[in-house]
Protein backbone atom coordinates (compact mmCIF):
# COMPACT_ATOMS: atom_id res chain seq x y z
CA UNK A 1 0.00 0.00 0.00
CA UNK A 2 0.75 3.82 -0.84
CA UNK A 3 2.57 5.03 2.52
CA UNK A 4 0.62 8.36 2.30
CA UNK A 5 -2.31 6.29 2.25
CA UNK A 6 -1.43 3.90 5.15
CA UNK A 7 -0.44 6.81 7.23
CA UNK A 8 -3.61 8.78 6.81
CA UNK A 9 -5.74 5.33 7.39
CA UNK A 10 -3.67 4.91 10.77
CA UNK A 11 -4.64 8.23 11.76
CA UNK A 12 -8.74 7.35 11.18
CA UNK A 13 -8.34 5.42 14.49
CA UNK A 14 -8.09 7.00 18.02
CA UNK A 15 -5.12 8.32 19.28
CA UNK A 16 -5.06 5.89 22.41
CA UNK A 17 -5.62 3.00 19.67
CA UNK A 18 -2.61 4.23 17.62
CA UNK A 19 -0.33 5.17 20.09
CA UNK A 20 -0.54 1.33 21.14
CA UNK A 21 -1.37 -0.09 17.84
CA UNK A 22 -0.54 2.86 15.38
CA UNK A 23 3.21 1.32 14.05
CA UNK A 24 2.42 -2.21 13.73
CA UNK A 25 -1.04 -1.33 11.92
CA UNK A 26 0.80 0.92 9.68
CA UNK A 27 3.78 -1.39 9.04
CA UNK A 28 0.77 -4.15 8.22
CA UNK A 29 -0.42 -1.70 5.71
CA UNK A 30 2.60 -1.14 3.90
CA UNK A 31 3.18 -4.98 3.51
CA UNK A 32 -0.23 -5.61 1.98
CA UNK A 33 -1.51 -5.10 -1.58
CA UNK A 34 -4.06 -2.17 -0.36
CA UNK A 35 -6.83 -1.42 -2.54
CA UNK A 36 -10.40 0.22 -2.32
CA UNK A 37 -11.85 -3.39 -0.62
CA UNK A 38 -8.51 -3.07 1.93
CA UNK A 39 -9.60 0.85 2.84
CA UNK A 40 -13.17 0.18 3.26
CA UNK A 41 -12.14 -2.55 5.82
CA UNK A 42 -9.54 -0.28 7.43
CA UNK A 43 -12.08 2.94 7.71
CA UNK A 44 -14.93 0.70 8.68
CA UNK A 45 -13.04 -0.72 11.63
CA UNK A 46 -11.70 2.72 12.43
CA UNK A 47 -15.50 3.96 13.01
CA UNK A 48 -16.15 0.57 14.92
CA UNK A 49 -13.10 1.81 17.26
CA UNK A 50 -13.86 5.26 17.61
CA UNK A 51 -17.87 4.20 18.89
CA UNK A 52 -17.26 1.32 20.44
CA UNK A 53 -13.56 1.74 22.08
CA UNK A 54 -10.96 -1.00 23.05
CA UNK A 55 -10.11 -0.59 27.03
CA UNK A 56 -7.68 -1.77 28.61
CA UNK A 57 -4.54 -3.88 27.53
CA UNK A 58 -1.64 -1.34 27.55
CA UNK A 59 -3.47 1.40 25.89
CA UNK A 60 -3.47 4.52 28.34
CA UNK A 61 -6.81 6.33 28.38
CA UNK A 62 -6.97 9.23 30.30
CA UNK A 63 -9.94 9.85 32.03
CA UNK A 64 -12.68 11.87 30.44
CA UNK A 65 -13.56 14.33 32.63
CA UNK A 66 -16.38 17.69 31.88
CA UNK A 67 -14.16 20.15 30.76
CA UNK A 68 -12.21 17.62 28.60
CA UNK A 69 -15.58 16.69 26.96
CA UNK A 70 -16.70 20.20 26.68
CA UNK A 71 -13.68 21.27 24.51
CA UNK A 72 -14.73 18.62 22.12
CA UNK A 73 -16.25 20.33 18.44
CA UNK A 74 -19.15 18.03 18.76
CA UNK A 75 -19.95 19.29 22.68
CA UNK A 76 -19.32 23.02 21.99
CA UNK A 77 -20.83 23.47 18.15
CA UNK A 78 -24.49 22.54 19.18
CA UNK A 79 -24.20 24.81 22.17
CA UNK A 80 -22.59 27.40 20.77
CA UNK A 81 -25.24 27.20 17.32
CA UNK A 82 -28.26 27.10 20.13
CA UNK A 83 -26.59 30.41 21.80
CA UNK A 84 -25.98 32.21 18.70
CA UNK A 85 -29.93 31.44 17.72
CA UNK A 86 -30.86 32.87 21.06
CA UNK A 87 -28.60 35.86 20.64
CA UNK A 88 -29.93 36.38 17.16
CA UNK A 89 -33.97 36.09 18.42
CA UNK A 90 -33.39 38.38 22.05
CA UNK A 91 -31.59 41.34 18.87
CA UNK A 92 -34.42 41.29 16.94
CA UNK A 93 -37.01 41.53 19.68
CA UNK A 94 -34.73 44.08 21.31
CA UNK A 95 -34.23 46.17 18.42
CA UNK A 96 -38.27 45.66 17.88
CA UNK A 97 -38.82 47.51 21.31
CA UNK A 98 -36.64 50.50 20.65
CA UNK A 99 -37.57 51.23 17.07
CA UNK A 100 -41.47 50.79 17.57
CA UNK A 101 -42.27 50.11 21.01
CA UNK A 102 -43.36 47.11 20.43
CA UNK A 103 -42.71 43.21 19.11
CA UNK A 104 -43.73 43.14 15.67
CA UNK A 105 -45.06 40.31 13.77
CA UNK A 106 -43.45 39.78 10.69
CA UNK A 107 -45.84 38.67 7.47
CA UNK A 108 -43.06 36.44 6.04
CA UNK A 109 -40.90 34.59 8.16
CA UNK A 110 -37.93 36.89 7.45
CA UNK A 111 -33.61 36.53 7.72
CA UNK A 112 -33.90 36.12 11.08
CA UNK A 113 -36.60 33.08 11.71
CA UNK A 114 -34.70 31.62 8.18
CA UNK A 115 -31.34 31.52 10.35
CA UNK A 116 -32.78 30.37 13.90
CA UNK A 117 -34.26 27.74 11.76
CA UNK A 118 -30.84 26.99 10.13
CA UNK A 119 -29.07 27.15 13.15
CA UNK A 120 -31.45 24.89 15.43
CA UNK A 121 -31.78 21.79 13.23
CA UNK A 122 -28.18 22.10 11.79
CA UNK A 123 -27.09 21.61 15.21
CA UNK A 124 -28.85 17.84 15.34
CA UNK A 125 -26.66 15.94 13.65
CA UNK A 126 -23.72 17.05 15.93
CA UNK A 127 -25.51 16.14 18.72
CA UNK A 128 -25.85 12.85 17.42
CA UNK A 129 -22.76 12.48 16.88
CA UNK A 130 -21.59 13.61 20.21
CA UNK A 131 -24.09 11.19 21.87
CA UNK A 132 -22.83 8.21 19.87
CA UNK A 133 -19.03 9.05 19.70
CA UNK A 134 -19.10 9.67 23.94
CA UNK A 135 -22.20 7.98 25.74
CA UNK A 136 -19.92 5.20 25.25
CA UNK A 137 -17.21 5.99 26.62
CA UNK A 138 -17.94 8.59 29.44
CA UNK A 139 -22.13 8.12 29.98
CA UNK A 140 -22.20 10.96 33.04
CA UNK A 141 -20.21 13.40 31.30
CA UNK A 142 -21.53 12.93 28.35
CA UNK A 143 -25.32 13.05 30.02
CA UNK A 144 -24.52 16.61 31.77
CA UNK A 145 -23.32 18.13 28.46
CA UNK A 146 -26.40 16.99 26.57
CA UNK A 147 -28.29 18.15 29.44
CA UNK A 148 -26.63 22.10 28.51
CA UNK A 149 -27.35 21.35 25.51
CA UNK A 150 -30.81 20.78 25.97
CA UNK A 151 -31.33 23.42 28.22
CA UNK A 152 -30.16 25.90 25.66
CA UNK A 153 -32.64 24.62 23.23
CA UNK A 154 -35.45 24.97 25.22
CA UNK A 155 -34.34 28.69 26.50
CA UNK A 156 -34.56 29.15 22.20
CA UNK A 157 -37.97 27.74 21.99
CA UNK A 158 -39.34 29.36 25.28
CA UNK A 159 -38.34 32.85 23.70
CA UNK A 160 -40.12 32.36 20.55
CA UNK A 161 -42.82 30.98 22.29
CA UNK A 162 -43.27 33.44 24.83
CA UNK A 163 -42.77 36.23 22.44
CA UNK A 164 -45.10 35.06 19.82
CA UNK A 165 -42.66 35.75 17.24
CA UNK A 166 -42.33 31.87 16.11
CA UNK B 1 -15.96 -19.49 -34.50
CA UNK B 2 -16.19 -22.05 -31.20
CA UNK B 3 -19.99 -21.90 -30.22
CA UNK B 4 -20.86 -21.44 -27.02
CA UNK B 5 -24.12 -22.99 -26.98
CA UNK B 6 -23.58 -26.63 -26.38
CA UNK B 7 -20.79 -25.52 -23.39
CA UNK B 8 -21.87 -27.50 -20.15
CA UNK B 9 -21.36 -24.84 -17.23
CA UNK B 10 -19.27 -26.26 -14.50
CA UNK B 11 -22.03 -27.49 -11.82
CA UNK B 12 -21.24 -24.37 -9.19
CA UNK B 13 -20.96 -25.25 -5.46
CA UNK B 14 -23.82 -24.46 -3.09
CA UNK B 15 -23.41 -20.76 -1.44
CA UNK B 16 -22.88 -21.76 1.79
CA UNK B 17 -21.68 -17.84 2.66
CA UNK B 18 -18.64 -17.48 5.26
CA UNK B 19 -17.99 -18.80 8.77
CA UNK B 20 -16.03 -15.82 10.34
CA UNK B 21 -15.05 -15.50 14.05
CA UNK B 22 -12.05 -13.44 13.33
CA UNK B 23 -11.45 -13.92 16.93
CA UNK B 24 -11.16 -17.48 16.86
CA UNK B 25 -8.77 -17.35 13.53
CA UNK B 26 -6.48 -15.81 15.34
CA UNK B 27 -6.24 -17.83 18.28
CA UNK B 28 -6.12 -20.94 16.03
CA UNK B 29 -3.09 -19.12 13.93
CA UNK B 30 -1.04 -18.97 17.30
CA UNK B 31 -1.65 -22.29 18.37
CA UNK B 32 1.13 -23.25 16.57
CA UNK B 33 3.32 -20.47 17.52
CA UNK B 34 3.61 -16.65 17.78
CA UNK B 35 2.86 -14.29 14.53
CA UNK B 36 2.80 -10.89 13.59
CA UNK B 37 -0.21 -9.76 11.83
CA UNK B 38 0.84 -10.33 8.22
CA UNK B 39 1.86 -13.85 9.23
CA UNK B 40 -1.78 -14.01 11.20
CA UNK B 41 -3.36 -12.86 7.97
CA UNK B 42 -1.78 -15.13 5.45
CA UNK B 43 -2.27 -18.51 7.51
CA UNK B 44 -5.91 -17.45 8.15
CA UNK B 45 -5.97 -17.41 3.88
CA UNK B 46 -4.26 -21.07 4.36
CA UNK B 47 -5.89 -22.37 7.09
CA UNK B 48 -9.80 -21.66 6.01
CA UNK B 49 -9.58 -19.98 2.93
CA UNK B 50 -11.02 -16.41 4.64
CA UNK B 51 -8.66 -13.76 4.18
CA UNK B 52 -9.33 -11.12 7.04
CA UNK B 53 -8.93 -7.22 6.20
CA UNK B 54 -6.26 -5.28 8.61
CA UNK B 55 -8.89 -3.48 10.25
CA UNK B 56 -10.77 -6.48 10.92
CA UNK B 57 -7.58 -8.49 12.18
CA UNK B 58 -6.59 -5.68 14.34
CA UNK B 59 -10.16 -5.47 15.87
CA UNK B 60 -9.87 -9.05 17.03
CA UNK B 61 -5.98 -8.44 18.07
CA UNK B 62 -7.04 -5.45 20.03
CA UNK B 63 -10.32 -7.33 21.82
CA UNK B 64 -7.97 -10.67 22.47
CA UNK B 65 -5.12 -8.73 24.00
CA UNK B 66 -8.16 -6.79 26.12
CA UNK B 67 -9.10 -10.79 27.14
CA UNK B 68 -5.68 -11.81 28.13
CA UNK B 69 -5.91 -14.13 25.34
CA UNK B 70 -2.87 -13.24 23.48
CA UNK B 71 0.11 -11.26 24.19
CA UNK B 72 2.31 -8.92 22.25
CA UNK B 73 5.63 -9.81 22.18
CA UNK B 74 8.95 -7.36 21.23
CA UNK B 75 8.60 -5.63 18.01
CA UNK B 76 10.62 -6.56 15.77
CA UNK B 77 11.44 -3.57 13.65
CA UNK B 78 7.98 -2.33 13.09
CA UNK B 79 5.95 -5.84 13.38
CA UNK B 80 5.19 -6.84 16.93
CA UNK B 81 4.55 -10.69 17.05
CA UNK B 82 1.69 -12.14 19.27
CA UNK B 83 1.77 -15.47 21.18
CA UNK B 84 -1.49 -17.04 22.56
CA UNK B 85 -1.35 -17.13 26.60
CA UNK B 86 -2.46 -20.14 28.73
CA UNK B 87 -5.64 -18.97 29.25
CA UNK B 88 -6.04 -18.29 25.31
CA UNK B 89 -5.35 -22.02 24.87
CA UNK B 90 -8.18 -23.15 27.24
CA UNK B 91 -10.64 -20.72 25.39
CA UNK B 92 -9.33 -21.72 21.82
CA UNK B 93 -10.25 -25.89 23.16
CA UNK B 94 -13.09 -25.00 24.64
CA UNK B 95 -14.58 -23.16 21.33
CA UNK B 96 -13.05 -25.87 19.18
CA UNK B 97 -14.74 -28.45 21.43
CA UNK B 98 -17.96 -27.19 21.06
CA UNK B 99 -17.41 -26.65 17.20
CA UNK B 100 -16.65 -30.06 16.96
CA UNK B 101 -19.63 -31.36 18.60
CA UNK B 102 -22.06 -29.10 16.62
CA UNK B 103 -20.69 -30.67 13.77
CA UNK B 104 -20.79 -34.11 14.52
CA UNK B 105 -24.62 -33.54 15.81
CA UNK B 106 -25.36 -32.10 12.61
CA UNK B 107 -23.64 -34.57 10.55
CA UNK B 108 -24.90 -37.15 12.23
CA UNK B 109 -28.55 -35.78 11.48
CA UNK B 110 -27.67 -35.45 7.95
CA UNK B 111 -26.51 -39.07 7.99
CA UNK B 112 -30.16 -40.31 9.53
Amino acid sequence: MNPRLARLLMRLYPRAWRERYGEEFEALLLAGRGGLRTSANVVWSALSEHAFPTQGAEMHQSPVTFVAITRQPSAFLPMAMSLIALALVLGNLGSDLIQNGHILREADEGTTAHLWQLLMVGQLPVLAFFAIKWLPRAPGQTLKVLALQAGAVLANLAVVFFSGVG
Amino acid sequence: MRSTQNVVKAEKQPETGHFSDPPLFVLASLANGPKHGHAMIEDIAHLCGTRLGPGTLYGAITRLEQQGWIEPLPPEERRRPYRITPKGLRALRSKLTTLLQFSKAGLRRLEA
